[in-house]
């Protein structure tokens, strides 16, 4: 589970002064639940799902993901989360196997364990074709199936995903898809960010949107829909973030 | 602190590196193919370039405006040609002459020799008309005596000789000593640059740096596995092209000649690398490595890009060379408190293993005080490593 309590993140810049990126963002991702953060750029969802994943330290307020406290126990955090993020790249000299590999000696996984894994996630990718291809001699559909495997590969109780489906083609999509369904239904908690409305409106249990740093609105669907009188994830995010025509 | 996790990441960094083709260009390829081929040029070259000017020097025309009639024959028997044109010095430096000498009246008469010393053939022309007319001289002040009934033994009431009694360990070690310390701690630094950049701006640039900062490991074992591999790559440059360096110059010194080829030969043709000298220099360039590497490290880890970290970097080499060149000078009055300085007490110890003459005072110092440094150096990297505005800096 995860547990997001007046989350806030300030930057200050010599030239530009302060600015807020993330404003007492608060919301709970439960267990066996995908909760979908959507929002436009630069609202703030990738500096509130960094500092979920322990690489920024929030600026006031906390968080606890499966019980541990992110600004106290940011090690045992890490070891609860598969994360992956649109600013995450692939070492281009090694191959997905060998990234496979290294990221699981780095997550305490055993050579057997590890060894099926990644035997598993290879086959649920459709990525055998390319495994022992180096990085920098792959599509970026390729890179992007090896980095959710790398998010994956420890079978982590919580996965943060900003933006999985990036730059894969619709079977591809299809794939990142059944793995976060197939996540949900053997109870992990899934914080999901996406710009494609029709794949969040597919996957996500909740939404929350975020404008400005502040999270607006959270709801399920059907009272997005209730509470805008629209049908559509895109025309209800629209129309919540005052832009609908 | 786990050594598995650490051993991982070091592992990873390695077989980046051993991956990386401009690495291994700049690690490999230019010590092992780019040193031996230059020295080898120049020794090939550079003497050549020498006896041609030697030859040239022996029928080469020369100004002259001489009285004396046996100064003149004393040039013409040596097979120079002699020209006469008005503008002695116009004549060498439009190099229809290769030198000139003009003889001024006076008791007794002077002789200037006028030689272009940017030009080699000039300047051997030079030599070669000095030593004949300091022959003559010699050949007239002996025949003035016999002719006033004086034995021409009263210019030699005594005999002076030289003889050099340090041995050629001490000779060769003194040699190298000078210029091994200098080359090899800025190899150290100038070989380690591309890698560290490579592990820490270049992981940044590239987007690989956070997913191995979203995993379970701490930050100290990260920065430790980097610097580790980071200081191996930096021994293993330091090692190839100071082997490379070192066989060059053995197999360039028999191309040698002249004067003082078989001493030079000699010197420089061996080199004092017993297992207790190399066992003193591993020592001393050990921690130095380390240092190197943790604060190429925590200076390339602040940077956006490569490039921005080569920007910051460089100047790194100019500290560098100034106490490493200080270091290798021969006879330079050293304190304890000096061997104090990083860099320079390396040098200084360098040059005094390898002349077989250093005090193991000294010798500890430095070592204490590089190690000291070396931790701090890696305390200062570690703690970059855990500061969010320098990983995340845009």
């Amino acid at each position: 589970m995860i547990q997001v309590d007046n989350l806030s993140k300030t930057f200050t810049d010599p030239k530009r002064g302060t600015h807020h990126a993330v404003d007492r963002v608060s919301f709970e991702v439960r267990t066996g639940e995908v909760f979908g953060l959507l929002g436009p750029n630069g609202a703030g969802k990738t500096t509130t799902l960094r500092m979920l994943a322990t690489l920024l330290k929030p600026s006031s307020g906390t968080a606890t993901l499966n019980g541990f406290d992110i600004v106290k126990e940011p090690g045992k955090v890490r070891e609860q989360i598969g994360f992956l993020s649109g600013d995450m790249g692939l070492y281009g000299r090694l191959t997905p196997r060998e990234s496979l590999q290294f990221f699981a000696q780095l997550n305490g996984m055993d050579s057997a364990r590890a060894s099926r894994r990644i035997g598993e996630l290879l086959a649920m990718f459709d990525m055998n074709s390319f495994a022992d291809v180096r990085g920098d001699k792959l599509s970026t559909g390729m890179k992007q199936k090896t980095a959710v495997a790398r998010a994956l590969l420890h079978d982590p109780p919580v996965l943060i995903l900003d933006e999985p489906t990036s730059g894969l083609d619709v079977a591809s999509g299809l794939a990142i898809e059944a793995a976060v369904l197939a996540a949900k239904k053997a109870g992990k908690c899934v914080l999901y960010s996406s710009h494609v409305m029709e794949e969040a409106e597919y996957l996500c249990d909740r939404i929350g949107v975020i404008s400005n740093g502040k999270l607006t609105t959270i709801g399920t669907m059907e009272e997005l829909r209730a509470a805008t009188g629209k049908q559509r994830l895109r025309e209800i995010f629209l129309d919540l973030l005052g832009l609908a025509a | 602190m786990r050594f598995s996790i650490v051993k991982a990441i070091f592992q990873r960094e390695m077989l980046d590196v051993a991956r990386d083709r401009r690495a291994l260009i700049s690690m490999v390829a230019v010590p092992l193919i780019v040193f031996p081929l230059l020295i080898s040029l120049m020794t090939r070259i550079i003497p050549r370039m020498q006896e041609k000017s030697e030859q040239d020097a022996k029928s080469a025309s020369i100004a002259v405006r001489i009285a004396t009639p046996s100064l003149r024959q004393a040039l013409e028997r040596s097979g120079l040609k002699l020209v006469e044109p008005e503008d002695l010095k116009g004549a060498v430096t439009g190099k229809s002459a290769s030198a000139a000498v003009e003889e001024t009246a006076g008791s007794p008469p002077a002789v200037h020799i006028y030689v272009d010393n940017s030009n080699q053939t000039s300047s051997a022309t030079g030599d070669r008309i000095r030593e004949l007319l300091t022959e003559l001289k010699d050949r007239e002040v002996r025949e003035g005596l016999s002719a006033s009934g004086i034995n021409p033994r009263v210019l030699t009431p005594f005999t002076v000789t030289r003889s050099n009694i340090a041995s050629d360990r001490k000779m060769s070690g003194a040699a190298w000593g000078s210029m091994l310390g200098y080359v090899l701690l800025l190899l150290m630094f100038q070989g380690g640059m591309y890698p560290v950049i490579d592990m820490t701006a270049g992981e940044k640039e590239r987007k690989t740096m956070e997913s191995l900062l979203a995993s379970p490991v701490h930050r100290s074992e990260i920065a430790l596995g980097k610097t580790l591999a980071a200081t191996v790559a930096i021994l293993a440059t330091a090692t190839l092209t100071l082997g490379s360096l070192v066989v060059s110059v053995k197999n360039g010194a028999s191309q040698v000649r002249g004067a003082k080829s078989e001493e030079f030969q000699q010197v420089m043709g061996t080199i004092p690398l017993d297992a207790h000298t190399l066992v003193l220099l591993a020592l001393t360039v050990l921690p130095m490595a380390i240092f190197a590497a943790s604060v190429m490290f925590a200076i390339a880890l602040f940077a956006r890009s490569s490039k921005e970290a080569q920007t910051y970097l460089l100047p790194l080499m100019f500290v560098v060379i100034f106490p490493a060149l200080l270091g290798g000078l021969p006879g330079l009055e050293t304190t304890p408190a000096l061997y104090l300085i990083p860099i320079f007490n390396a040098s200084q110890i360098i040059h005094g293993v390898l002349l077989g003459d250093v005090s193991m005072v000294n010798y500890g110092i430095t070592l204490a005080a590089n190690l000291a440094y070396a931790g701090l150096a890696f305390f200062l990297a570690t703690r970059m490593f855990q500061d969010e505005r320098v990983l995340f800096r845009s």
